[in-house]
C-alpha cells in the first residue's frame, strides 16, 4: 500500500468523483483516507523524529524577558535561585529575535498594545503565547471600569496558555509551562508551515502620514525651557499646544 | 504655632494664618476652612495664582508637594490643587499649605506654576492629560499617560470611554 503524504489533495478528487462516496475501500486515493494515512505516516514513520523535534523545542523554552507590572515581580522571581526556571530550559532572552515565548507578564493598555504586537511580530516562529495574570486574560480588576485597559491579551495576540492569578505564584507560572510542553509535544512536524506568519492577520491599508519622532531626547534641552514666555513678551497663546480645542 | 493649636483658639469668623498674612500683603484670596489633618485650603483666582505662589515662595514655601487636579461636579468646574510644604533644616511640624484654583469647564486655563517650583513639569502635564486643563506658561504640555493622540479627557465626569473593540468586555 502506498502512503501519499502529499499535500495535493487536488489530485485525489478526480478518482474520488468518479466513484460512490459511501463506498470507500475501491477508492485507491480518496481525499478522507488521505487525512488518515497522513496522521498513520505521523505516527508509524515520522513518530521519533516528530518525538525528538518536539522535545528539542519544549525543554528550551526561550521566553522574552517582558513584563509590563505586578505580574513581572513573580515572572522575576523565577529568574533567582528558589523558583529557578533554568531548569526547565527557560534561558531569559532580552531580544525578540531569539526569543521564542512571550509570557505576558502585567496589564497591557492602548498605549502599551502595538508595542506588544511589534514585539510578538518580531519573535520568530514556533512562537508560544501564555497569557499570565488576571489582566492580560479578560482585563482582570480593570475589567470595570478602565477607559485604557485592553480586556485581555487575546484581543491582540494568539494565546496558547492561560494562567490565572493576581499574580500568580511563581510555582504557577511553573505550572503553566509545563502545560505548555505538553502542548508542545503533541505537535506535528508535517504541520509547520500550515499558518504562515504572512496573511495571517486581516490587514488594510493604512492612510497614516509619517511624522516626527514624539521623543528625541531634548526634553530638557527645548527652547521653551529657556526663559518664559512672558519675559520674552510672547503672547501666552503659543505655550497651548495648537490642536488643543478650547469646548 | 501649630496649625492644630489654631483650631481651638477662635471660632468665630476666624481666618487662616496664611490668608491673613496674604491679605495683609493685597493677595485676594479665600479661606476655605482646615482639612482633617488642619492644614489651611485657600481658593485662589487663576488671574492672582503667580503672583500668590510668588509671594508664598519668598516667605519660605518651597516644596510643591503635589499638584493635582479633580472635577468638581458634572457640568461644574474643574479644580487644580497645589500642596505647598514650607521645607526646612531640622523642621518639627513644617507649615503646610493648600490652594485651589477653580476654573470653569469651557475655558479651563490656569497659569503654569513650573517656572517657580520645577516639580510641576509633570505633574501638570498629567493634570492637562486627565482634565484638559490648560497651563499657561507650561514649556512642553503634552499628553503623558495616554496616548499621544487621545482624544478626551479621561478623569472629568462626563467622559464616555470609547467603544474601541481592545476595550470591550472579553465575553
Amino acid at each position: 500500500m502506498v502512503l501519499n503524504t502529499s499535500n495535493d489533495i487536488g489530485l485525489f478528487t478526480e478518482f474520488s468523483t468518479d466513484e460512490l462516496s459511501n463506498d470507500n475501500s475501491s477508492v485507491l486515493n480518496s481525499v478522507n483516507s488521505t487525512e488518515v494515512t497522513q496522521h498513520l505516516s505521523n505516527s508509524i514513520i515520522l513518530t521519533t523524529v516528530n518525538d525528538l523535534h518536539n522535545w528539542a523545542r519544549l525543554s528550551s523554552l526561550w521566553p522574552l524577558l517582558y513584563g509590563t507590572s505586578c505580574c513581572f515581580i513573580e515572572f522575576a522571581s523565577l529568574l533567582g535561585s528558589r523558583f529557578d526556571f533554568d531548569r526547565f530550559g527557560l534561558v531569559p532572552r532580552s531580544s525578540p529575535r531569539q526569543a521564542d515565548l512571550l509570557i505576558t507578564a502585567g496589564t497591557i493598555t492602548m498605549k502599551m498594545a502595538p508595542a506588544v504586537v511589534r514585539l510578538y511580530e518580531q519573535m520568530p516562529d514556533p512562537k508560544y503565547v501564555i497569557a499570565m495574570g488576571a489582566c492580560t486574560i479578560t482585563g482582570g480588576m480593570f475589567s470595570t471600569d478602565s477607559y485604557t485597559t485592553l480586556r485581555g491579551v487575546d484581543k491582540l495576540l494568539p494565546v496558547d496558555v492561560y494562567l490565572p492569578g493576581c499574580p500568580p505564584k511563581p510555582e504557577a507560572i511553573i505550572d503553566a509551562v509545563i502545560k505548555l510542553r505538553k502542548k508542545v509535544a503533541q505537535e506535528n512536524l508535517a504541520d509547520r508551515n500550515q499558518f504562515a506568519p504572512i496573511h495571517r492577520y486581516h490587514t488594510v491599508e493604512h492612510k497614516m502620514t509619517m511624522v516626527n519622532k514624539i521623543h528625541p531626547g531634548s526634553y530638557m534641552q527645548l527652547e521653551s525651557r529657556k526663559l518664559p514666555a512672558i519675559l520674552e513678551n510672547k503672547k501666552n497663546k503659543a505655550a497651548i499646544p495648537s490642536d488643543v480645542k478650547i469646548f | 504655632m501649630t496649625p492644630s493649636s489654631i483650631i481651638y483658639q477662635d471660632k468665630i469668623n476666624y481666618q487662616g494664618r496664611i490668608s491673613n498674612w496674604l491679605k495683609k500683603n493685597s493677595l485676594p484670596n479665600e479661606f476655605l476652612g482646615f482639612d482633617h489633618q488642619g492644614v489651611e485650603i485657600l481658593k485662589i483666582q487663576p488671574q492672582d495664582l503667580l503672583s500668590t505662589s510668588l509671594a508664598l515662595h519668598s516667605y519660605g514655601f518651597n516644596y510643591l508637594r503635589c499638584q493635582s487636579a479633580y472635577d468638581d461636579s458634572p457640568g461644574g468646574q474643574l479644580v487644580s490643587v497645589y500642596h505647598l510644604v514650607r521645607l526646612s533644616d531640622n523642621a518639627d511640624e513644617p507649615e503646610e499649605l493648600c490652594m485651589k484654583v477653580f476654573v470653569s469647564r469651557v475655558k479651563p486655563i490656569v497659569p503654569s506654576v513650573y517656572w517657580i517650583w520645577k516639580t510641576a513639569d509633570f505633574q501638570e502635564r498629567e493634570s492637562y492629560d486627565m482634565y484638559g486643563i490648560i497651563y499657561e506658561g507650561h514649556p512642553c504640555l503634552k499628553r503623558i499617560l495616554m496616548p499621544e493622540d487621545w482624544v478626551g479627557w479621561p478623569l472629568r465626569k462626563d467622559y464616555i470611554t470609547p467603544n474601541f473593540y481592545e476595550l470591550q468586555s472579553a465575553y
